[in-house]
């Protein structure tokens, strides 16, 4: 007779298979953010450089800088682990920790984030943030409120934009040398100009082709909406994240978008296309919408957070005086997202009858309203109502 | 809403381990140890030590719950009650009988004259007498479920087998194709039934060849492969794809009785024969087996004789790097120390190798709300049991949870969220009371 070991059912598991588990999900968010990488390194870096604005070595400092973001990122937690993990401070035993808590993904998104000239140091400080503050107080991988990545880039948006832009900002050395941009992202111009006017927002950065592309100004990561699709029809693929969610979020903006602008009197495609084209919105709906943690678990979650996220980009962007609207919508409903995912669970469960029709009713009256808002307050603000008000008088 | 239909998930079966040997009877051990508990019914044992027993005689009963009732499965001496290991994961008392090698029957068990003109009532009196359970895993004592008053038109016959590893039932069947029809057809009027389905797996041909040359003497019986996943062989599923029809308590409500196909084999021998419950076929199976098979066996034999029979472990084998399941490697529990009995609801041991690995935490991927054939989400339910949240737990459904253990086999992260969620489901169970 033997002793034999003990557990429990299923003795079955998917996770014991080499090819499958979290480190490979995680590993291939990594591949699906390379595209990404490859392309802004080419539009900053390798293309500034034939243009002739750039020398030799500087046409690596785009890679280097997203590299360093993920880099610094690492070493930050393995100096946290080393100062909190008092038991074991061996080089071993922190790798051990290191490699299940995935710590180069949310700097090298936080990289992508940020602007091609942020310093250095401000890229130390946002990792800071990101890592420790937005990670491992809350207790590491798995236990964090925020996308790490997202807060960093938050605080380090809202407190240092001015050392960002003194420094040389979202511009590349070809870009800086363009009048027509007059020191603005497309967005940047729709709030300071007011206008939804295709010759103010789109004209002077080409055409929605070179939005699609990612030709424009913007931060590293986020403007080439081609590249970003291809990593997320790689995350779809390999069954990493569901395809609706950066789907419906797109869609809801486009939709509202479209709204918006044929309310204020143009109804042309352009204006939808270029809400989404132009700033972090292709981003954020496949790397940082789609982000397991801080995202709502189960199907129906998924849906009612991209939803709530697309109606509050639009209401940040349009109504609010901020230029961008995702980062602070995403790390705004990040909150939310234990409340929507018991909500969601229940309404998943006892369907229609109560409380999960109660629950229903409220999220979906709640997302009814707040759209509603955001539609009628943008009305506003680009001018619609005055010569309809006329014309009935 | 987003619709919901049982989808399941395709699992390696490796079933190829013990598939290829042909099932081989081991009909005499020197010693059976009868179990004094069948599925949560405590019996009261019949017999005292130093009694002689013959094959097919009650040893051991409980009349008040549910009329059980265990028949010794060799002829000999009771020699002692005394502990063994159960597959239920607890040690039980059992009855020790001797095996005097004389194969002495009882005086009921002989041929019964007119076969077809038993009534229903007649018929699942020898149910309840033969002491039939269901040998699929849960041991449901079968007459309950036709003591019904619903209207019964479907008998399902379950030879799904959908948990890895296991091979038993597709052993079973295709050593006694005829009696499977059989006893199908006495289960179809036991029921009342107009027709008798044998689902099983499409990808398992050797079942479906080995029934169709019977198949025109028993023109009522209908075969319906359904897809290889995991869990295929579960109640609700099949009765799902058969009938297009869903039930939230018992198959009855659909009108369908299910029952497992070694249950329909044994039935067959109860009603032709009279002989009650007293062997069961069983997969001795895994990467730690030498030679893996399948056995036919008294109830109460010693699970160790059959391994070694298998040719024992494999040759350095580190026990405290296995685990010894009782069951399926999904929903069967490990097993300390590999002294296990037969009993009528183990339908495989499997001693299978631990893999152990760092694993990260629950990342929040949402894959077991995914996969759940109850449709519940797991995590919440994880969530309100440590809390212990009961009206949550009741308002996300923990009481319907079947276990059967998809969530952790897909979980990326290894969380054993199984195991939580039916702690959840007792603690709700408690706190409702």
């Amino acid at each position: 007779m033997a002793r034999f070991a003990g557990g429990k059912a299923p003795f079955l598991r998917a996770s014991d298979e080499k090819d499958y588990g979290t480190k490979v999900m995680m590993k291939d968010f990594m591949i699906a953010l390379l595209p990404v990488i490859l392309f802004t390194w080419y539009k900053n870096g390798i293309q500034v450089y034939l243009d002739g604005n750039i020398g030799l070595l500087e046409m690596f400092y785009p890679l280097v800088f997203i590299l360093l973001g993920g880099f610094i990122s690492v070493m930050m937690e393995g100096i946290f682990v080393f100062v909190t993990n008092k038991e074991d401070r061996s080089l071993k035993g922190i790798m051990t920790k290191l490699s299940v808590s995935f710590s180069a993904i949310p700097g090298l998104i936080l990289a992508l984030l940020l602007p091609l000239y942020t310093p250095i140091w401000v890229l130390i400080f946002a990792a800071f943030i990101a890592t420790i503050i937005g990670k491992m107080i809350f207790g590491g991988f798995g236990h964090n409120i925020f996308n790490p990545a997202l807060l960093g880039y938050t605080v380090v948006g809202f407190t240092l934009m001015g050392v960002i832009n003194n420094a040389g900002g979202l511009f590349n050395a070809s870009e800086a040398i363009i009048d027509s941009y007059a020191g603005a992202t497309p967005l940047g111009a729709l709030a300071s100009s007011g206008q939804i006017n295709y010759d103010i927002l789109v004209a002077p950065y080409g055409s929605l082709w070179d939005f699609f592309i990612g030709t424009i100004p913007g931060a590293l990561g986020e403007t080439s909406a081609l590249a970003i699709m291809f990593g997320g029809l790689y995350l779809v693929i390999r069954k990493v994240i569901k395809w609706y969610t950066p789907v419906i979020y797109v869609g809801t903006v486009f939709g509202l978008s479209w709204i918006i602008g044929a309310l204020s009197g143009d109804a042309g495609l352009w204006f939808p296309a270029y809400s989404v084209f132009s700033g972090g919105v292709m981003f954020a709906a496949v790397f940082m919408a789609t982000e397991p943690v801080t995202t709502p678990t189960n199907i129906l979650g998924k849906v009612f957070f991209a939803l709530f996220l697309g109606v509050f980009t639009v209401l940040f962007r349009f109504v609010g005086s901020l230029p961008e609207g995702v980062a602070t919508s995403l790390i705004f409903l990040n909150i939310f997202t234990l409340p929507i995912d018991k909500f969601t669970a229940v309404i998943r469960t006892k369907r229609f009858t109560k409380p999960g029709g109660l629950y229903f009713g409220i999220l979906t009256g709640l997302l009814l309203v707040l759209a509603v808002y955001t539609l009628v307050k943008a009305g506003n603000m680009y001018t619609v109502y005055i010569p309809y008000l006329g014309w009935v008088i | 809403m987003i619709f919901q239909k049982i989808k399941g998930v395709f699992i390696d079966g490796k079933k190829d381990l013990c598939k290829k040997s042909p099932l081989k009877e081991y009909l005499s051990p020197k010693y059976v140890y009868i179990p004094l508990l069948q599925r949560t019914s405590n019996l009261k044992a019949e017999v005292k030590v130093g009694d002689e027993v013959k094959v097919g005689q009650v040893v051991a009963t409980n009349e008040q719950q549910m009329n059980v009732r265990v028949h010794a499965s060799v002829s000999g001496k009771v020699t002692a009650i005394k502990k063994v290991w159960h597959s239920s994961g607890k040690m039980v008392d059992a009855i020790e009988i001797e095996n005097n090698f004389q194969n002495q029957l009882t005086e009921s068990i002989k041929r019964e004259e007119n076969v077809d003109s038993l009534t229903r009532e007649q018929l699942i009196k020898k149910m309840e007498l033969a002491g039939i359970t269901g040998l699929g895993g849960a041991g449901f004592p079968t007459h309950i479920k036709y003591k019904t008053k619903a209207k019964i038109d479907t008998v399902i016959i379950n030879a799904v087998e959908c948990e890895p590893y296991l091979t038993c039932d597709y052993h079973f069947i295709t050593t006694y194709p005829e009696k499977l029809l059989k006893g199908a057809t006495y289960m179809m009027k036991a029921a009342d039934a107009t027709k008798v389905v044998i689902a099983y797996k499409i990808n398992n041909k050797q079942i479906r060849e080995a029934v169709q040359p019977f198949l025109p003497k028993f023109p009522h019986v209908e075969l319906f492969p359904v897809k290889n996943v995991y869990p295929a062989g579960w109640e609700k599923f099949i009765v799902e794809q058969v009938t297009k029809k869903t039930y939230n308590g018992l198959p009855a409500e659909a009108g369908v009785i299910v029952n497992n196909s070694a249950t329909a084999i044994t039935f067959a021998d109860a009603v032709e024969m009279n002989i009650p419950l007293i062997a069961r076929p069983i997969s001795i199976t895994g990467e730690g087996i030498k030679k893996p098979g399948s056995f036919y066996v008294p109830i109460g034999t010693k699970v160790s004789e059959l391994v070694e029979l298998c040719g024992g472990y494999v040759e350095g084998l580190d026990p405290l790097k296995y685990n010894y399941i009782a069951g399926g490697p999904m929903t069967g529990r490990a097993i300390f120390i590999d002294d296990l009995v037969v009993n009528d609801t183990l339908g495989a041991v499997i001693v299978k190798p631990v893999i152990e690995g760092l694993h990260p935490e629950c990342l929040g991927c949402g894959k077991c709300a995914d996969v759940c054939p109850a449709f519940l989400t797991p995590t919440e339910i994880k969530k309100a049991f440590e809390r212990k949240d009961i009206k949550l737990l009741s308002d996300l459904n923990a009481n319907k949870c079947v276990e059967c253990g998809l969530c952790s086999y897909i979980c990326p992260s290894h969380v054993e969220i199984t195991e939580a969620v039916a702690k959840g489901k007792d603690l709700l169970r408690k706190g409702a009371k």
